[in-house]
Parts: structure tokens; sequence; C-alpha cells
């Protein structure tokens, strides 16, 4: 599936990801392949992506929102 | 006829001024372009967060008339005056000038007259012209228009927020330069706060929210005021490089008309004195013939 992690300023990270983790509000989640439609806002913590290769990275935000649809991540970060 | 040398000098004078103009021009286009780029990335994360905030905002039916959507009368107003740091750039700093005292003598009238406006700016060159006009900037965050950075704005954001929540606001309003394109800008005022949305979505479609609608509503307010208030501050910026463009574009053009008169009479003035000094020695040949 397809991850894009942006900020207003600039894109933080984009690519193919076979899962992603995130700092929800109500508690930590991850989102895999065929994931359903969700919206969930998350707060200051580190975003973990693995790729389709097992390489695993972790982005820093500072809170936002997650929007997973049809395969398609979406972070609007801040 | 103009003397030689005066002209010359004139001459000399536009010459460098029209350097600097076309200098200025240029350097204002391609900071333009960086402004430009700037609001380009930024524009799909605001559609976005619009299409969420619609999304979620669909079955969150009455708002509350507390915190960030309270409607009070007004009688303490917060004006966000967005303006440039330098001139020479057309009427870009005049027109907030003029929207700014518009509002006073009109919706906020009543409430200048009581001293119940306060002002905080974005760029210093509004607080300079409103001076003296009797209006006191409390704060001045003019660094930002050089180096606009989402952190510190939304930090000011944030401030902003709980400042109207607690009372001490009744109203805030935002006055820039809304961006069209290199050529225009719209000089607009518009509410920051008491926040207002309508969403004309009528249901979130099958999205699972996580937390639950309202609780989610209430986080994205303020995401949404921040992101408000680094639009306008982009728009500002992009809006004063371009009319800086556009307006040392004109000055160049005017100079080089200016020289291009000044070069004809320069040239009558020359040969003029050439034929007078012809004139002279043939008739002074003529008469010693005689």
């Amino acid at each position: 599936m397809q991850i894009e992690i942006v900020s207003p300023e600039k894109q933080l990270y984009a690519g193919e990801v076979a899962m992603a983790q995130f700092p929800g509000t109500e508690g930590s989640f991850q989102v895999l392949n065929n994931h359903a439609p969700l919206i969930a806002t998350i707060t200051a913590g580190s975003i973990r992506v693995r790729n389709v290769s097992g390489m695993e990275e972790t982005i820093e935000v500072r809170g936002g929102i997650v929007e997973v649809q049809k395969n398609k991540i979406l972070v609007l970060a801040e | 006829m103009p003397n030689l040398k005066e002209v010359r000098n004139r001459i000399q004078s536009v010459t460098t001024t029209k350097q600097i103009t076309s200098a200025m021009k240029l350097v204002s286009a391609s900071k333009l372009r960086r402004a430009q780029d700037s609001i380009l990335r930024f524009r799909p994360y605001a559609s976005k967060l619009r299409e969420i905030m619609q999304r979620v905002a669909a079955g969150v039916d009455d708002l509350p008339n507390e915190g960030v959507f309270a409607h009070r009368p007004v009688k303490n107003v917060l004006l966000v005056v967005f303006s440039a740091n330098r001139g020479l750039c057309g009427v870009f700093n005049a027109n907030i000038g003029k929207q700014v005292m518009l509002l006073l003598e009109n919706e906020y009238a009543e409430a200048f007259a009581a001293g119940k406006v306060d002002f905080i700016s974005f760029g210093k060159k509004a607080p300079d012209t409103l001076k003296k006009r009797g209006v006191v900037f409390s704060h001045e965050y003019n660094h930002l228009i050089e180096k606009p950075n989402f952190d510190e704005v939304s930090e000011i954001g944030n401030i902003l927020i709980k400042e109207f929540a607690h009372g001490k606001y009744d109203e805030i309003v935002l006055v820039y330069n809304q961006f069209k394109n290199a050529a225009s800008q719209a000089t607009v005022s518009e509410t920051f706060l008491p926040f207002h949305f309508s969403s004309d979505a009528k249901d979130t479609g099958d999205y699972i929210l996580e937390p639950e609608r309202e609780k989610m509503f209430e986080m994205l307010v303020p995401k949404t005021l921040r992101i408000q208030l680094y639009k306008a501050l982009l728009d500002s910026i992009a809006s004063e490089h371009g009319a800086r463009m556009t307006s040392m574009h004109k000055a160049t053009d005017n100079a080089a008309e200016i020289l291009k008169d000044l070069r004809l009479s320069y040239n009558k003035a020359r040969q003029t004195a050439i034929t007078n000094e012809i004139i002279e020695i043939v008739s002074g040949a003529e008469a010693l013939k005689g």
C-alpha cells in the first residue's frame, strides 16, 4: 500500500509500505494491507513504517490526522 | 533649449535608477517563485484537511456557543495585520492600511473609540504607516515575513485561540492581501474567530472515526485555524513579491521611456550647439571677406 506523510511545509515521507504504525490519540494502532477506510487523529510521537523488503523507518511527528482508504494512507502531520 | 550638461546628468541618474529597478524586479521574480512553490506545496494539504473536516463535521449538528465557537457581543477586537517589511511594492502596503482604517471607521468604530481594539502585525510597514493614526501594535512578528515557519505560526495560532476562548477578544480578524496571480492581489479581511464552518457533506461515508466524531471535530478545529493563519501568511508573502515585481517592472519601463525622451533632447541640444558654432564660423569668415 502507498503511504504519504506531509507537513504544511514539505513532504516528509512517501513510498510503498507493508505496515505502518501510528501514535493514535486513543492508543497506538497499526495499518496493514486492505485496511478498512479510517480517519484517526494522532498525537506527538513517531510513525513506524516497514517497507516491502522488511526495512523499518520511523518518522517523528507532533500530531496530525491519518486517512486510510483503498490501500492509500495519507498523513497530515504537523 | 536645455543645457547639454544638465541633460547628460539626468541621463546618468535615470540610467542608474533603471538598473536598480530592473535588478529589484529580477530579485522579486525569484522570490515570488519560491513563495509560489510553498503555496503550491501547501495547497493539497489544506484542501485535504478541508475534505476531512467536511466528512467529520457532517454529523455534528449544533455547535456549542462556547470556546472557539462562542458568538459574544463584540466588545474586544483583535486585528491581525499582514504587510511587508519593505516598501517599493506599489499599493501593497497602502491597501492594507486602507483596509484597516475602513474596519476601524465602520465595523469596529465603537470598539476603537473605546480603545478596545488590539493589533498584532506580521511585517513592519503596516505599523509604520498606522502609527500616525493612533494605532498601537502590541506584537510584531516581522521576521516571519522573510522566513515563514509553520511551527512558529502555529504557536501564535495557539495563543490566539487560547486568548479568544478565555474571552480576551470577542472577535479576531485577519487583514491580508490574498494572492491571485503575480499581477493581482485582493486585500481581504476575514474572520478568524469565532470559528465558523458549514459542511455540505451528508455523511461520513464508510469511514471509521477514531476517536469519535465530536472529539475529533474538537481536535480538528484548532488545526484548521492554525492552517488558516499560515495560509494568510503565505498568501501575503507571495502577494508582496508579486506586487513588487509588477511595480518594479513598470518603473523599469518608465525609466526606459524617460531615457528615450532625454536622449532625443540631448541629441537635439548637441546638434543645435554644433549648428550654432558653424554659423558663427561661417558668418565670421563672410565678414572678413566683406
